[in-house]
């Protein structure tokens, strides 16, 4: 009778064998590369760190609360200003659409918003967003065409993506 | 050392904010710092970047769910703000992305904070000669020795990509160094 070979009950993750070389060579590779950066900090910058991180929290969180004005003079600033704009109403034209909002061109809100002037981000969006508001959202998908969608990809997909997500 | 879920739970009550705040500053400032500062290179640039990754990380710590590790989370803030400083930089300039990496490089042969030899300038020209995204995994794997689980959840990307990607990255930097040696 045959001898059976003992098979051990052992697997291995999926591509392992196929990805072996790679790997190999890849840490043949980085044993040449340095192990440091070679960057330094200024002296005792890490000791010192911890403060400044602190204050300048606490100074973003209190530069909403700070009074500008004692109360005291709210009464004088209350009349200057009631005097200014009934100066205002009396003397100017009544109507300068230059200046409303809607003249403003949508290029311009455009360009405004693409130099980087309004910095929201996805973090400081997502704090204004209640769970709630995000329920109400109407993400309805039949609004993007196909064509659109593939049209949005291969101009937004970059190699260095496609890569990572392969 | 202050257990996770209990320095959330005390960074999201009015009361212990402050001092639990310190005491997150204090655990993470090194490994966010050096995290930003070998994408961005100047130490200037990367104290900004790191305390606006702390104003964002205060900021929006009433948001975080828990869903990831909080950890996870704010090297994923680090990482983000990295980039964007990046990109903002270059717009602001009015320059390509490239430029103002070749310009960094360029800072830091007569950086007094880099004491690196020819070898190390050598690499970092290397590494900048990889696309954003890559240049963080091969650095945050490399020297800050994150485990690809570990760059899966902070990246959001696969662990398989992440690992092709290392590769890849690992390759270019060889052939990058083998080039331009003397």
């Amino acid at each position: 009778m045959e001898k059976e070979n003992n098979i051990p009950n052992f697997k291995v993750p999926e591509g392992y064998f196929e990805t072996f070389e790679e790997r190999l060579f890849s840490k043949i590779a980085e044993e040449k590369f340095p192990k440091t950066t070679g960057f330094k900090v200024p002296d005792a910058y890490f000791e010192k760190l911890d403060e400044r991180v602190v204050a300048s929290v606490t100074e973003v969180k209190s530069g909403k609360v700070i009074n500008l004005f004692p109360k005291k003079y709210f009464g004088y600033a209350a009349a200057v200003a009631a005097c200014l704009l009934i100066g205002f109403t009396l003397f100017t034209s009544p109507a300068n659409d230059s200046s409303s909002l809607d003249a403003l061109q949508l290029a311009a809100i455009d360009t405004y918003i693409e130099d980087g002037n309004l910095n929201f981000d996805i973090y400081d969006l997502t704090s204004y967003i209640e769970d709630k508001d995000i329920k109400d959202i109407d993400f309805e998908m039949h609004q993007f065409s196909e064509d659109n969608l593939e049209d949005y990809l291969i101009e937004n997909l970059d190699a260095a993506t496609l890569i990572n997500e392969q | 050392m202050v257990e996770e879920k209990e320095l959330v739970a005390a960074l999201q009550t009015e009361a212990e904010k402050e001092k639990a705040f310190r005491e997150l500053v204090a655990q993470y400032k090194e490994r966010l710092y050096w995290q930003i500062r070998n994408m961005v290179l100047d130490h200037d640039d990367a104290d900004d970047v790191l305390q606006n990754t702390f104003i964002k990380i205060f900021r929006n710590i009433n948001s975080f769910k828990g869903d990831s590790k909080l950890h996870t989370w704010m090297y994923r803030i680090a990482a983000n703000e990295s980039i964007t400083f990046i990109n903002k930089k270059a717009k602001r300039n009015n320059v390509s992305i490239e430029n103002v990496k070749d310009n960094a490089l360029r800072n830091l042969e007569s950086d007094i904070y880099f004491e690196g030899d020819a070898l190390q300038l050598l690499f970092q020209k290397a590494i900048a000669t990889l696309p954003e995204k890559q240049r963080l995994i091969f650095t945050m794997k490399y020297f800050e020795d994150h485990t690809f689980e570990e760059l899966s959840e902070i990246l959001e990307t696969t662990t398989g990509g992440l690992k092709s990607s290392y590769h890849i990255a690992v390759k270019k930097i060889t052939e990058y160094i083998k080039t331009h040696e003397d």
